[in-house]
């Protein structure tokens, strides 16, 4: 007979005492090597870790300037870039009709021979079209396509060239500058979403960090002016919805105010500034006069009108300095984005942010003579101009070095046409099959960054001169010959001849000689006794910075007001559409570059927490009066074209906006990006239509209309929320998931 | 000899940073090893986050907020999941960790159906990368298999790793510092870009997050009175405290979504 209603004794807990676990016994050796991550928007330091040979983690340096340690969501992805099924192995080369999806795997000798044959019956009419880049893979890119007698056009969907201008007009210089956020009392932002996409967002992040913590000083307030409620929408303390275009207006409303109250510090030239007319020059944009054009709510957190609204923001914003006033986005894509952004930036010298603690930094130049410290700034016009010189055979030969343009810029520019004739010999340097390589040539597959030389001069870098370095930190896998893009372009360029601007023998080459330059220099982070001591601390280091290197304020201020009103003309839209279109950059997939790896295909969206698919964000009641709900298959329709994509209806979505992710509507590459349901995949920049930036050229992508139909059917949408609405519910007051408090209501 | 030192892990989660950007998500799966979230797994609501951003709305359009709440294994003092399971598979131990033995779970469910938090997950099928993805795969955290439990473990390898270098071999006491210069933190804290998620031992005064857990269990000692546990009052006194968010205006809205 056993024991009846025992107590457990002490003894018998020992079964749950701790096993082994194969945690506990950790074998293999690691090693962390520092490096570039290049997944990103820009370049981040990063260090890598590596057990026998192989990586398996990715994370931020924690001494680069620019990131501080930190990491974005696409940090990690280059390991399953190194690492990807879908990888290309070895050089391919095409048999059959260009776009058969026939390829030859041949040698490195034979692709590179039959490469500098086209190269030496093409001499004269070679053109490259890359990434934005800089570093020494720029500076060759750039002499490779000179002695071929060339250009190279730096190409990206959402291009900066009308935030670089704004940035040259307003601060004296197309260096990006630094926002000193971790510092600002205050940060005022239109319609970039720096949080999450625009420009350096782990940089502006590390600074968020700080600006939100209330232990090192007051804590920061933020508000934020966009059509759309991105993620820095959702983390502002104020969120201001605007119709798309008049940003400027807004910017020059505040204007107004600051100087009719005379709010501006003493420091600032008011007279200069508006070429001594005073409030007189922005009198047409004063609050009361502007207010109702901008397409902004009544009733934003408690104002009773627009113009009150305007006034509240300017007296916060001049009086909580430093105060930072960033544009970018959908504020600089509108026919007038360039006035809007000129407008925006005005506000940093109205209230003495530029060149301060906590304001506007200034990026100096590179240490390094032949780098430069900003890419080249080209548009979709630029892209234009090249598909009008290879239509008339004046460029007969392209390289696409790492670039999938067909993919990104709309059908109707018409590269895709003539990339599928036979009259141009079509290069591609890349590592995944995609929509612009389908009708290469020949494909090269180039390193991954974990494997490969390289070095950056981060743009923006954090106000002081940096140069971040990339080294090769595993082999290889054995099944895999992939080559350094560079060491290809020169040793072709040695086999002709040509590389009489390129005196290295590789990458490697050119990086040593610039440490050697670095070394010479005697100042900055790294240090050494001989050449070789100071290039193995500078690998160790993941780059060089000298923080007493800074850049200096080139601005001229006079009669700044004035240019920047002389360019305020009302947006022109296309179509007739019921909704704006705005599009925006995913928060993994970015512009649709990560679209390849899984992780960056299953994190969810912020906002919406959806995952693999385009998802069309529309208002809740918009969608109650149309008859449709979240799962809806969708048309959006402008004058250049349709798409369809899954409902997702947002309460946050201003009713007259409807946005659209870019990243997915891809159709040729690795299934993780291209095996989708008829509906749930498009590329949304195939309805942008031909508006062109004043001023840049640039695409403007926010100045399309568009119509919305149900198509009746539906699709299971594949987010990580929860079947209906995810509101708290449920909880007695006191008991909710996520509490709040006031400013003062905590101790400090 | 065996240097033996006590600890007692916990996080501090400051709302107020959290941007809800994913990094901490995607740093966890690669430290991790956790199988890729196909599509399919996302449709059926099995998707796989040791740590995952919930969002919640709140008010309408226009005054409206998108709050970020990330949620990971509270790794509870008083754990729901752990008196239910029969095979002793998930346990609490003497470092606070509430700890899965994956070759003891024969994969009832009961710890799952059991969690407050919702962050134990079951392998229905056997994970599966392709041949080459498998390099990228974390030899120091076990790859589990069909039919058992996983969750996070607050990277229990990084701090065994951590224990053996620095408090084996260096002899000296681990705390939040050298856990942080030496890649031993958790990877979604090593990832957060703003500094929203802090890790340390309660018990170590030199520790950030010391204070929080003093404060929190009535000893004076921190400034900072944000601090709080989600749904603490049933009584499950997690190792978690989170940072209340802080409204810089107060929103007038209507709970028209109850």
């Amino acid at each position: 007979m056993g024991a009846v209603a025992c107590d457990v004794f002490e003894d018998e807990l020992k079964v749950q005492s701790p096993v082994a676990l194969p945690e506990d016994l950790v074998k293999g050796k690691e090693n962390w090597y520092a490096t570039l991550c290049r997944t990103g928007p820009s370049s981040e330091g990063v260090v890598v870790r590596v057990i026998e040979g192989r990586a398996k983690k990715i994370q931020g340096n924690p001494n680069y300037p620019t990131n501080l340690g930190a990491q974005g969501v696409w940090s990690d992805l280059g390991l399953q870039q190194l690492y990807h099924p879908d990888r290309l192995s070895n050089p391919l080369r095409l048999n059959g009709e260009k776009a058969s999806g026939r390829f030859d795997s041949i040698t490195w000798g034979r692709a590179l021979d039959e490469v500098s044959k086209a190269l030496e019956s093409r001499d004269g009419a070679v053109a490259m079209i890359s990434p934005p880049m800089r570093g020494h893979s720029a500076v060759i890119a750039d002499e490779f396509i000179k002695a071929f007698g060339g250009k190279r056009i730096e190409f990206e969907s959402l291009d900066l060239k009308t935030y670089r201008s704004a940035i040259k007009n307003i601060f004296g210089q197309d260096i990006q500058p630094h926002y000193d956020i971790g510092n600002a009392e205050y940060v005022l932002s239109f319609g970039a979403d720096f949080l999450s996409t625009w420009v350096s967002p782990t940089q502006w992040q590390v600074g968020y960090g700080e600006f939100r913590d209330s232990e090192h000083s007051h804590r920061g307030i933020m508000t934020h002016v966009d059509s759309r409620f991105s993620v820095t929408a959702s983390n502002a303390d104020r969120w201001i919805p605007i119709t798309p275009g008049q940003e400027g207006k807004l910017a020059l409303s505040i204007a107004y105010v600051i100087i009719e109250e005379q709010l501006y510090p003493s420091g600032v030239d008011v007279n200069s500034l508006t070429s001594g007319q005073g409030l007189s020059s922005l009198a047409a944009y004063s609050p009361e006069n502007i207010g109702n054009q901008l397409g902004a709510p009544e009733h934003v957190l408690g104002a009773h009108s627009v113009p009150e609204l305007i006034r509240t923001v300017a007296r916060e914003f001049a009086s909580h300095r430093p105060a930072i006033a960033i544009g970018g986005g959908t504020a600089g894509a509108s026919t007038n984005g360039l006035f809007n952004l000129e407008a925006i930036y005005l506000l940093n010298h109205l209230v003495g942010s530029v060149g301060k603690e906590g304001g506007v930094i200034l990026n100096p130049e590179s240490p390094v003579k032949n780098l430069k410290a900003t890419s080249n700034a080209h548009t979709l016009s630029d892209l234009e101009e090249l598909i009008r010189d290879i239509k008339s055979s004046k460029i007969k030969m392209l390289i696409m070095n790492n670039v999938n343009p067909v993919y990104g810029s709309p059908d109707w520019i018409g590269l895709e046409a003539v990339l599928n004739s036979d009259d141009i010999y079509l290069v591609s340097i890349d590592s995944f099959m995609n929509e612009t390589n389908q009708y290469a040539d020949m494909i090269l597959p180039d390193r991954n960054f974990i494997e490969d030389w390289g070095n950056d001069v981060p743009e923006p870098a954090a106000g002081y001169q940096t140069i971040g370095i990339q080294q090769p930190i595993v082999n290889p896998l054995s099944d895999m010959d992939p080559r350094s893009s560079s060491d290809v372009l020169l040793s072709l360029a040695q086999d002709l001849g040509k590389d009489g601007n390129m005196p290295w023998k590789s990458l490697e080459d050119a990086l040593k000689g610039m440490s050697d330059e670095l070394f010479e220099l005697n100042r900055g982070s790294v240090s050494g006794s001989t050449k070789q001591e100071f290039w193995s601390n500078l690998l160790r280091q993941g780059g060089w910075w000298d923080k007493s290197a800074v850049g200096q304020d080139r601005s001229n201020i006079s009669g700044l007001i004035s240019k920047v009103i002389d360019k305020d003309k009302e947006p022109r839209l296309s179509g007739d559409g019921d909704f704006y279109l705005v599009p925006f950059l995913h928060n993994s997939l970015l512009d649709g570059r990560n679209g390849d790896m899984p992780w960056a295909q299953g994190t969810p969206d912020p906002i919406t927490s959806v995952a693999w698919q385009t998802w069309i964000e529309i208002n809740d009641k918009v969608a109650n009066e149309r008859g449709i709900r979240e799962g809806d298959v969708i048309e959006v329709k402008s004058g250049a074209s349709s798409i369809t994509g899954i409902a997702f209806v947002s309460p946050a979505q201003p009713p007259s906006v409807i946005s659209v992710p870019l990243g997915q509507g891809r159709t040729k590459g690795s299934a993780y990006a291209t095996d989708r349901l008829d509906g749930e995949s498009a590329n949304v920049l195939d309805i942008i239509e031909n508006n062109k930036i004043e001023g840049t050229e640039g695409l403007a992508w926010a100045a399309t209309t568009v119509s919305i139909t149900n198509t009746g059917e539906s699709l299971r949408i594949a987010k990580f929320e929860g079947d209906y609405e995810s509101r708290e519910v449920g909880f007695t007051e006191g008991e909710e998931l996520i509490k709040t408090t006031s400013p003062g209501d905590h101790d400090h | 000899m065996v240097v033996k030192i006590e600890h007692k892990w916990g996080m501090v989660v400051d709302l107020d940073k959290c941007t809800g950007c994913q990094g901490c998500v995607v740093a966890c799966q690669a430290e991790n090893n956790l199988p890729i979230n196909t599509k399919d797994l996302f449709m059926q609501k099995r998707a796989f986050e040791w740590i995952r951003i919930e969002r919640y709305w709140e008010g309408d359009f226009p005054n409206v907020k998108a709050r970020y709440l990330p949620v990971m294994c509270q790794h509870c003092g008083n754990a729901p999941c752990e008196p239910v399971c029969p095979v002793y598979a998930t346990y609490h131990n003497d470092q606070g960790l509430n700890v899965q033995v994956y070759n003891r779970c024969v994969g009832t469910r009961y710890c799952i159906n059991n969690c407050t938090y919702q962050v134990r997950f079951f392998n229905f099928w056997e994970p599966t990368w392709p041949e080459r993805l498998q390099n990228q795969l974390n030899p120091d955290v076990t790859v589990r298999t069909r039919g058992i439990t996983e969750k996070c473990t607050f990277c229990v390898q990084r701090i065994r790793r951590a224990e053996i270098t620095v408090e084996r071999r260096e002899r000296t006491k681990l705390n939040d510092k050298t856990m942080a210069a030496r890649n031993f933190m958790p990877a979604c804290v090593q990832a957060c870009p703003t500094n929203a998620l802090m890790f340390g031992d309660q018990n170590n005064k030199e520790d950030k997050i010391h204070g929080y857990f003093e404060e929190l269990h009535g000893h004076d000692g921190h400034s900072d009175s944000r601090g709080y546990r989600i749904l603490e009052e049933i009584g499950t006194d997690p190792s978690v405290i989170y940072l209340k968010k802080v409204d810089q205006f107060k929103m007038e809205h209507s709970e028209s979504h109850g």
